[in-house]
């Protein structure tokens, strides 16, 4: 092979390569993007457990208890949605 | 007024106040930006598809590309019954598209950046799919509350469980397009603040950072329109094809 047939294959090669970091750049954004929805995702969950309980206190006039006992549901229920959208991502 | 990064987020009153049994209902500048969105989708959509030519022209190739767009998600992601819900979800995504494309504009004010826009609109989803789930399973919806193989003493703990990660859907849904879209014009409107008081010496580098993030904020708007139309679907897909 001569030096100059194998220069230009290096010039593609590098320019493919250079082609494949771009792709991972915008790869990038969207697992920002992922990272986002699975934290916004566990956040709502504890929010609406928290606000459950809550609201159950001041029905059954249990003061501090529900809203304790809610606020771990919630974070229980905020792990198991970033568990199922995690598997979701994962078929996709 | 540049100097508060917040103010453009402020809702005032247009004409004269209307009010009815103390719930005031004045036309906003939301309103109006609403408004304007909905009648540019109809603009659009109308010229787009008067002439059907074979060889389509700039607006008739938006008009079939979106609806495509749309019209694959579904199908990928519900599938085949997903089909009568197109209407529903086409203009979810076109009109949550305008809002955020028209708060691109200077001046002007964007709808989605406001919680309880955002929050109407993903409640409006959710009481929809639950209907949507009762109709078509009738009480058996109930079983996506309960996986199957959990052992019977759990079962009271798993379905609290499960009850709060569907309730916490439409919180999620609202909270990541309001905060997506308010984070990003904050930013935006800091950062135009940095390049007039830094002025004509140091003000370049805050000025490439704002032109760097208009063009990430599209990308944005266009992504929180994507993602709102496809968990959409996705709730859909959970009522319509029950699999626990």
């Amino acid at each position: 092979m001569s030096e100059k047939k194998f220069k230009t294959r290096l010039e593609i090669a590098k320019k493919k390569f250079a082609n494949k970091n771009n792709e991972n750049s915008v790869n990038k954004s969207s697992v920002l993007g992922a990272a986002f929805k699975m934290s916004t995702e566990f956040v709502a969950a504890v929010a609406v457990g928290t606000i459950i309980g809550f609201i159950f206190d001041n029905w059954f006039g249990t003061k501090p208890w529900l809203i304790l006992i809610f606020f771990f549901v919630g974070v229980v229920a905020g792990i198991l949605n970033v568990v199922k959208s995690a598997k979701n991502m994962q078929i996709k | 007024m540049a100097t508060n990064p917040m103010h453009q987020f402020e809702v005032y009153r247009i004409g004269p106040e209307i009010k009815i049994n103390h719930i005031d209902i004045s036309f906003t500048n939301a309103s109006l930006f609403m408004i304007i969105s909905s009648i540019a989708i109809l603009l659009v959509f109308n010229l787009g598809s008067s002439k059907k030519s074979i060889i389509p022209n700039k607006i008739q190739l938006i008009a079939e590309l979106s609806y495509s767009f749309i019209s694959k998600m579904i199908s990928d992601t519900a599938g085949t019954k997903g089909k009568p819900y197109f209407n529903l979800i086409f203009s979810l995504f076109m009109f949550v598209l305008f809002c955020n494309m028209l708060g691109m504009l200077p001046y002007s004010f964007t709808v989605t950046s406001h919680i309880i826009v955002t929050f109407v609109l993903a409640a409006f989803i959710f009481i929809g799919v639950t209907i949507i789930g009762f109709i078509k399973h009738g009480l058996g919806y109930l079983k996506l509350f309960v996986p199957s193989g959990v052992p019977l003493i759990l079962l009271p703990l798993i379905v609290v469980i499960e009850v709060i990660s569907y309730l916490s859907r439409p919180v999620s849904l609202s909270v990541r397009l309001f905060a997506n879209m308010m984070a990003g014009h904050t930013m935006m409107k800091v950062f135009g603040g940095f390049v007039i008081s830094l002025g004509i010496v140091g003000g370049w580098l805050p000025l490439s950072f704002s032109v760097a993030l208009t063009g990430l904020e599209i990308l944005v708007a266009f992504l929180q329109a994507y993602v709102f139309a496809i968990l959409t679907c996705i709730y859909l897909n959970d009522a319509l094809n029950l699999h626990h």
